[in-house]
């Protein structure tokens, strides 16, 4: 009977101590945010700085190998530290990452969001708690965090230039990314800057048109086959929104040895993707130097957790949102890599030699031996 | 024909109070015919003809037929295997997952690994890739078979922390990169341009395949024969073998229209594609697995299990490795599958196979297996997988969105499980 009482009261104590040592760190962490970024003009020292980086699958070629090291250098660079997530492409899950990562004592967040409408609430609720956020490459509608990217409208205009150089009459296809990513709708809108007059002229017939669950390659692979089945092949030019699309448009298109007589766009200049530039499959792959990106949203997440208000952070401009927000933004340029200036990627240390030239026969290409 | 449900053939002529003795009736009853399997069949027939309807006129092309034929292999292949899984009573839920790892694994090996050793296009190299793939295959499915059966955890478990794993492992392979181009020689399998037989092998094939069906109706009828059994009339054996014969060369005729473009014939249009090699390989699987499960030990086993697994356990039978070696076939034939949809796809990704398992699972199901156990066939898992890419391959084609096309699909599985459920319950009472 003592023991039990015993027993009962010594949990009641641990129960008490726990829930007294845990409120004080909340407590102190609320403070330390407020305190870093009320007062504006006081910097914290960047060793003292714990970025939260929220990826939302690493799945896609780019992010692991060249955004996230580039984040982790311009880090570095001031000694603040690295902490990350992956929702692993769901958004419930990246909500529940957001949180981690404030508990974990984020400074600052660098968001690249798997579904920028549902990701909303947590980016607000870690604005209310004063961490700034930066949107990382996809749009989130919340005028309180600063837009990184590449001018992806911009990214669809490159993509669309090439392809109507080449082709300026004729059928085209569209093979769009994700839905329920803004960036999809952003390059349509790009391609629809480049074509749109050709389209209403009645220059350029735009057979077929769909989105991609996931940007999946198999998926992008299959729709391909079923739109050269309805078009019986008379397909001029493919415009894909990226080249892991773009990876299966021309496998479908090699099956009908249509590789190569068909132009396809694509952007991230992913190895693959410029090996059939060079090989002459693929028109062009935008290039969008992530390592730039990664920098650029890097330090910006650095200066906004050391108090820098949205407006002073560099190189930002006012972009206005298709939901109507004034997003402060960093907006980088896209380099379209063809055929004529596969050096580029090469000097820049993106790609080597070996890869880009794999299978490419001698003295086609400038760069390749 | 090849049917394991021997309680149904039982019950069937055992119905007295059956009121319609029509001709349709006792045309069923005499030639054996699965119905379930025939009311497939009949399903396939009208979701064809509303597409082509609604497409057009496309959906029943040569080409979009022999395109269909090439895109439900790897769906077909891996559902094979899921059947014995299922009827087993265990389910495989890292199927997708596998696939793309082991994908991952000979894409590197081929694009990264053997070029080293061997310089690009060696002959070897696509050999050394589909038996790595396959032994892969077999190893993690016999670790995920031995967990299940040796230390009880059940599959449903099992299986979902390979799903997790396995995708793991397929980014940790490559970093997240995606891997092309393959092999030369490896790239046939997948079919595409060169991955046909032509039409004079597809004819071959066809000859070969009718001549079989024959045999295996002559043999049939032999063993009743000589085991005393009740023969079926002889008009039904001859309509059994024409309507057989008459399906396997009415496909190859249509595999056999699909002509090669000019571009790919040197100017020539009379080229036709033939059967894809990727094809040939899903009906090779398909008879070996139905091969295994009717006229082997390992698939009576297995059916025994799925039946009443303590009932096979105290009759002698090694239920454990049973198990284990259920899931090896199972890892074997994805493996397979992953040298198809790399072949295919001319490169790996890392989301390859994403979705994969629910894919297979449902060919499996509409395909007549059962998840209480002990019921279920190969040829009807093959037909499901025809159904399912039938459905989406067809959504595409008629432009449904891809969210319409999940909800089509998802209503589409649980009127076929639903109608064959109130099928069986008919039939048992």
């Amino acid at each position: 009977m003592l023991n039990r009482r015993l027993m009962v009261v010594l949990a009641a104590i641990a129960i008490l101590v726990a829930a007294c040592g845990d409120g004080d760190t909340t407590t102190t962490a609320a403070d330390g945010a407020t305190t870093t970024a009320a007062d504006g003009a006081t910097t914290t020292a960047g060793e003292d700085l714990v970025i939260g980086v929220s990826w939302n699958n690493f799945n896609e070629p780019r992010w692991a190998n060249f955004d996230e090291p580039a984040i982790q250098e311009a880090l570095a660079a001031v000694g603040a530290s690295y902490i990350s997530t992956d929702a692993g492409s769901s958004a419930d899950q990246q909500l529940a990452d957001v949180e981690n990562l404030i508990t974990q004592g984020a400074d600052a967040l660098i968001i690249l969001a798997q579904d920028g409408t549902a990701i909303l609430p947590a980016v607000q609720s870690a604005l209310d708690q004063g961490i700034p956020v930066v949107a990382y490459d996809r749009l989130i509608e919340n005028a309180g965090a600063l837009y990184v990217t590449f001018d992806n409208v911009e990214v669809g205009r490159a993509e669309a230039r090439v392809i109507f150089d080449l082709v300026p009459t004729g059928t085209y296809a569209i093979i769009k990314g994700n839905q329920a990513d803004a960036n999809a709708d952003f390059l349509r809108a790009g391609f629809e800057d480049v074509i749109g007059e050709a389209v209403a002229a009645g220059d350029i017939t735009i057979c077929c048109e769909t989105y991609t669950d996931n940007w999946d390659t198999a998926l992008a692979q299959t729709e391909m086959e079923q739109f050269l089945t309805q078009e019986d092949n008379a397909i001029d030019a493919v415009l894909s929104e990226n080249d892991g699309m773009a990876t299966g448009v021309v496998a479908a298109l090699e099956a009908v040895g249509l590789a190569g007589s068909v132009p396809v766009s694509g952007q991230d200049a992913d190895f693959p993707a410029l090996n059939r530039v060079a090989l002459g499959t693929q028109a062009v792959s935008v290039w969008k130097d992530a390592r730039e990106l990664g920098k650029a949203a890097g330090e910006a997440a650095i200066a906004l957790a050391q108090g820098s208000a949205l407006g002073d952070v560099p190189s930002t401009i006012i972009f206005d949102s298709p939901g109507g927000n004034a997003m402060t933004s960093i907006l980088l340029t896209p380099i379209p890599i063809t055929s004529d200036n596969l050096n580029l990627v090469v000097d820049a240390g993106w790609i080597s030699v070996d890869e880009l030239c794999q299978n490419v026969a001698s003295g086609t290409v400038g760069v390749c031996p | 024909m090849s049917d394991t449900r021997v309680a149904e053939r039982a019950a069937e002529p055992a119905a007295p109070s059956r009121p319609r003795r029509n001709l349709a009736g006792r045309l069923l009853r005499a030639t054996e015919v699965d119905t379930r399997l025939l009311g497939m069949i009949v399903a396939l027939a009208v979701i064809w003809v509303i597409f082509n309807i609604f497409s057009g006129g496309t959906f029943l092309t040569a080409r979009n037929l022999w395109n269909l034929s090439v895109q439900t292999a790897v769906v077909a292949i891996m559902a094979t295997g899921m059947v014995l899984v299922i009827v087993s009573r265990n389910i495989d839920l890292s199927v997708g997952s596998m696939l793309g790892m082991v994908g991952m694994a000979i894409a590197i090996l081929q694009s990264e690994i053997l070029p080293d050793w061997l310089g690009f296009n060696h002959w070897a190299i696509w050999i050394i890739a589909v038996v790595v793939a396959i032994a892969l295959g077999a190893l993690v499915g016999g670790f995920q078979g031995f967990v299940v059966a040796y230390a009880g955890v059940p599959s449903f478990i099992v299986t979902l922390g390979g799903l997790l794993m396995w995708r793991g492992v397929a980014w940790a392979m490559a970093s997240g990169r995606t891997i092309a181009p393959m092999d030369g020689t490896f790239q046939i399998l997948g079919g595409g341009a060169r991955g046909s037989i032509g039409s004079r092998a597809s004819w071959l094939v066809a000859i070969l395949g009718c001549l079989g069906a024959i045999a295996m109706l002559v043999s049939a009828r032999r063993q009743r024969r000589r085991f005393g059994f009740p023969l079926r009339p002889m008009w039904a054996e001859v309509t059994m073998g024409a309507s057989g014969c008459g399906v396997i060369l009415a496909s190859v005729y249509v595999l056999n229209h699909y002509f090669k473009p000019a571009g790919l014939a040197e100017g020539r249009t009379d080229i036709a594609f033939g059967i894809a090699v990727p094809v040939l390989i899903t009906l090779g699987v398909a008879m070996a697995m139905t091969f295994f499960a009717n006229r082997t030990k390992f698939g009576r086993y297995v059916f025994a299990i799925g039946g009443n697994p303590e009932a096979a356990e105290l009759g002698g039978i090694n239920t454990r490795w049973m198990v284990v070696r259920t899931f090896m076939v199972m890892g074997i034939l994805v493996g397979i599958a992953a040298v198809v949809q790399v072949a295919r796809l001319n490169a790996a990704t890392t989301g390859l196979g994403t979705l994969a398992e629910l894919y297979v699972i449902a060919a499996a199901v509409i395909g007549g297996t059962s998840f209480s156990g002990g019921i279920g066939t190969i040829p009807g898992a093959v037909l499901g997988a025809l159904v399912m890419q039938s459905l989406q391959s067809g959504m595409v084609l008629i432009r449904i969105e891809a969210a319409y096309q999940d909800i089509i699909v998802g209503i589409v599985l649980v009127i076929a499980v639903g109608i064959d459920t109130v099928y069986r319950r008919r039939m048992t009472t």
